[in-house]
């Protein structure tokens, strides 16, 4: 609770801490909240600006672009987050283990993720996307599988500090398992860099993702995923730029939120600069 | 003639996201020309940040500053930034606690100096190099010239701090601000340190405000002494006099903590309560000390606010010693030692521990990797109910020796518990054998409560215990340990120093084990919160028998904890005995400078001095000789370097692994004289 009361005094925080609270309330009654069906056509109004029947204006075949991008919010926020935390956690094992074992475990684990970071995160979750076959799930696992290397190197590097404390001395010497030390006594302690670098990574998820729909690998049309909605829209963008502004001003926006979030956390859980 | 340095009334607050904090007020000091204050007080009394306040480095978020610092006739609490450079390092300098983070690790010890002095002082390019050769020489380290070129992590850690009261000296200030300047080094290096300070200091007539929480090396070095308590000056005079009658009772309170050398003939115990953090938020008490004091009189203390006044000899901030009382604070009662067993409980025979492996690329040129012998061929038994300490200066191998029996280290060596053969990583050593470790800030994990930090060993070791009764052990353990049950749901960020380190405990004794290590367990505590640990370690010892291997290297606690003491040097054990033994000779000659260059506060007793020179040799290096040869001050010849020392008996039970024979060293002038009642006493 104190971390959320100093989350608030900090001016990135904050800033981050609202769009990130609106833009979950959208993701979550977005639907409820949207004022046309998103799937639609309206062929009478096919292109409009911005007006008040269509805040955001109209897509080639005159959806509300507006209700698409509040019932998109769902698939496309959520899903990045899924994406993030599979990341995440799964880097931040590998890493914890990896740094607590040390030798030779950590070699071979260290230098394989290294060569995994080789490949552009896009490329490698091309080729798992090849591998396990496009769907909006299978993209999440892809970028999920892609970001945890990164996410391990930094586990790691927080456990190298953490395993020369005593406390895991002490659990050693009373015979503490593997599973204790690593779970309960390191992990609890890494998790404050590891979180902030994962609020950071939720605005590359949503890139990714969209990057991914883009292409056609990830969510499949009528979808309103906002990837895939700029993707479609580039075909139509000399008849009109609204189409292709608003789901991008949408993923900027995502991206701003976390990032300020991130920065945000990164100054309120360091010790050093929250009193 | 004006003093160097006046303080007025001067008060400091800094501004916290919870609020102002009050950090120093009311503060009147002065120190005169060539006059040594020294600045004494416990963690948190605000001592360090009274030296940022004079060098105008203040660390924290200025809420309001007060009053005046005077350095001469000039006034440097509204000084500009310019202004300030210029008396920094040229008037003022500072010596602090840490010499490895004080120089710059990628300049050499020439280029420190010469651009101090280029910066400073009239001496530029040619000039400047020799004065830096002669500052060398002035502090004492060999070969001048080549010193010029070295890198800081190219000289040992005195030699750092030689350089660093080098650096401070360089511009001939007028005042020397030290910070703690020997906590960070070993006892018999920090005296040689003194000794060079007090010789400069009476060269130069620099003036001097030294800081430290050490009362032995203030009285050693200080010709006045101000005892700070919560951001106030509580009493403040001349060295002899505040020390062997300390009026107020917060100075009281500290000097009864404090350890003596002649406590083992006096039988004197150690006060072990510690004063409470003084307030620094809100409505602050007209008396600081009040919360705390056991002469708190309502009607007297709490009248007017309490300050500094004047008696013949000395100012205290008491409201009844300004009224002319006289108080007292009791001596406390040595605790009985517990009874000792003749069984054996735990023996060690021949322990190496050794670092460093064989590396491919040696084996295949044919050489042998260098590697470390941390702990050399070590033998000890501990019986029932009894306290072997284990003391020596850093890298003597006494904390690779506690790791080793805490199964955390691989070591040679046979370990037997009772009389079983037990490997030191086993489930059943683990089980009967417990350690404490150096410092409960990083032994306790922050993320889990006390009540899990406690419940672990009873989950894993006490496997008798049902779990839902676990929870009832937990409170007991607490309240063994003398904290409130309801401690179980805090987190260790919640407790006080001493109190982590009384969880720590509590968790050894958890396991109800047979043998607890304790890893320095009192170092980095106040004095008055170590006596109070010492205490509780006893008094647990009476009631289970446990045997204690206590590893420190503070000589002053042995007498309050120990039963039998083993000097370690360089991994090898030079002398074991009983603790009544330290007393008088024979010593081996290490011992003997160890136990001389540890400062104390005694009015009943006169410390002689012995001083080490001579460098330390290489770890890697396999030692013909005796290990203490290369600083041995009674070196006999060649056959100190060339042949192992044997092992001699002067005593039964009293070991000594010297060339010297026992009677000669018998023969040795006492380290300490005391005075003549307790002389005639024995």
């Amino acid at each position: 609770m104190s971390t959320f009361y100093a989350l608030l005094r900090n001016p990135q925080g904050a800033l981050g801490l609202l769009i990130v609270t609106i833009l979950l309330i959208v993701a979550i009654f977005g639907p409820v909240i949207a004022p046309n069906d998103p799937e639609s056509f309206n062929f009478g109004s096919r292109f409009a600006a911005p007006s008040m029947e269509f805040p955001f204006g109209t897509d080639w075949y005159g959806r509300d672009l507006f209700s698409r991008i509040l019932i998109g919010a769902r698939s496309t926020v959520l899903l990045a987050i899924l994406a993030t935390v599979i990341g995440t956690g799964l880097g931040a094992i590998i890493g914890v283990l990896s740094g607590y074992l040390g030798g030779w475990a950590d070699e071979v684990i260290m230098r394989l993720t290294d060569a995994i970071m080789a490949i552009p995160s896009l490329l490698f979750a091309l080729m798992i996307l090849a591998a396990l076959g496009s769907s909006a799930l299978n993209a999440v696992l892809a970028i999920g599988i892609a970001f945890a290397p990164g996410m391990a190197r930094i586990a790691r590097s927080v456990t190298l500090q953490v395993r020369a404390l005593d406390y895991v001395a002490a659990a050693q010497a009373r015979g503490e398992k593997l599973g204790w030390i690593v779970l309960a006594e390191i992990l609890p302690n890494t998790i404050a860099p590891v979180i902030i670098e994962a609020t950071i990574r939720v605005a590359f998820a949503i890139m990714t993702l969209a990057t991914l729909s883009f292409l056609g690998l990830g969510a499949q049309p009528p979808s309103p995923e906002w990837g895939l909605m700029i993707a479609e829209a580039r075909d139509h963008l000399f008849r009109s730029p609204w189409p292709v502004i608003a789901p991008g001003i949408a993923i900027a926006l995502v991206a701003i939120g976390f990032n300020l979030l991130g920065d945000g956390l990164r100054d309120v859980l360091n010790p050093k600069t929250a009193d | 003639m004006t003093d160097t340095l006046t303080l007025n009334d001067y008060g400091l607050w800094y501004d916290t996201p919870s609020g102002p904090v009050r950090i120093l007020d009311d503060i009147s000091l002065r120190i005169a020309k060539g006059e040594v204050l020294g600045l004494v007080g416990e963690s948190g009394s605000a001592k360090s940040s009274l030296a940022n306040a004079i060098i105008r480095d203040l660390p924290g978020k200025v809420h309001a500053e007060q009053g005046t610092i005077l350095l001469g006739d000039q006034d440097i609490t509204a000084a500009s930034g310019a202004i300030l450079e210029k008396l920094r390092g040229q008037r003022i300098a500072m010596v602090f606690q840490n010499a490895a983070t004080t120089l710059d690790p990628v300049q050499t010890v020439g280029n420190h100096l010469i651009e101090t002095l280029e910066r400073h002082t009239t001496a530029q390019g040619q000039a400047a190099t020799a004065r830096a050769v002669e500052l060398i020489e002035m502090v004492g380290l060999p070969d001048p010239q080549a010193m010029l070129t070295r890198f800081p992590h190219e000289i040992s850690g005195g030699e750092k701090q030689r350089v660093v009261l080098a650096l401070a000296f360089a511009c001939e200030p007028e005042l020397i601000l030290f910070d703690e300047p020997t906590s960070a080094l070993d006892a018999t290096t920090a005296a040689t340190l003194l000794d060079l300070f007090r010789d400069l200091q009476a060269r130069t007539g620099v003036s001097a405000l030294f800081i430290s929480h050490d009362l032995g090396t203030v009285s050693d070095i200080a010709h006045r002494v101000a005892v700070i308590y919560g951001g106030r000056i509580v009493e403040e005079g001349a060295v002899e006099t505040v020390f062997s009658d300390p009026k107020h009772p917060y100075t009281q309170a500290l000097m009864a903590s404090l350890p003596r050398p002649s406590d083992g003939r006096t039988n004197r115990g150690l006060a072990g309560t510690a004063a409470l953090p003084a307030p620094r938020r809100g409505e602050i008490p007209p008396c600081i000390f009040s919360a705390s004091c056991p002469h708190h009189d309502a009607a007297i203390c709490d009248a007017q606010q309490v300050r500094l006044t004047d008696s013949d000899d000395r100012r205290t901030a008491c409201a009844r010693v300004a009224k002319g009382q006289i108080l007292h604070t009791p001596a406390a009662p040595n605790p009985a030692p517990s009874p000792r067993g003749d069984d054996a409980l735990l023996q060690v025979e021949s322990l190496t521990v050794s670092y460093g492996s064989q590396r491919l690329i040696d084996s295949l040129r044919n050489r042998i990797s260098p590697h470390v012998r941390a702990v050399n061929n070590v033998s000890f038994k501990v019986r029932r109910g009894e306290t072997l300490a284990l003391v020596g200066e850093s890298g003597c191998g006494k904390s690779s020796l506690a790791r080793a029996l805490s199964g955390l280290y691989a070591h040679d060596g046979v370990t037997r518990l009772g009389n079983e053969i037990i490997p030191s990583n086993s489930p059943a050593w683990r089980a009967r054998v417990q350690t404490i470790f150096q410092n409960p800030d990083s032994s306790l994990n922050p993320r889990h409560s006390i009540g899990t930090i406690l419940g672990r060993p009873l989950k894993l070791i006490r496997t008798d215990l049902a779990p839902q009764d676990r929870a009832a052990e937990v409170a007991r353990l607490l309240t063994r340990v003398r904290l409130p049950a309801d401690y179980a749901e805090r987190y260790p960020h919640q407790l006080s120093g001493g109190e982590k380190q009384r969880v720590a405990i509590a968790r050894a004794l958890a396991a109800r084990p047979d043998v607890i290590i304790c890893d320095e367990i009192t170092s980095g505590l106040d004095a008055a919160v170590q006596a109070a640990i010492a205490r509780l370690l006893r008094e647990i010892q009476a009631e289970s028998g446990t045997a204690l291997v206590f590893i420190t290297h503070d000589l002053g606690m042995l007498r309050h904890i120990a039963d039998r003491v083993a000097v370690m040097y360089l991994g090898e054990m030079v002398e074991m005995g009983e603790v009544a033994s330290l007393d008088t000779a024979p010593w081996h000659p290490y011992t003997e400078a160890l136990l001389s260059s540890s400062h104390s506060v005694d009015p009943d007793s006169e410390t002689r001095r012995v001083r080490l020179t001579g460098s330390l040799p290489k770890r890697t290096e396999d030692l013909a000789g005796c290990p203490f040869a290369s600083r041995c001050p009674r070196h006999v010849g060649a056959i100190c370097d060339s042949q192992q020392p044997p092992r001699r008996h002067p005593a039964p039970d009293h070991e000594i692994l010297c060339h010297i024979d026992a009677s000669t060293l018998s023969a040795v002038p006492p380290i300490w004289r005391f005075s003549d009642q307790l002389e005639t006493q024995q």
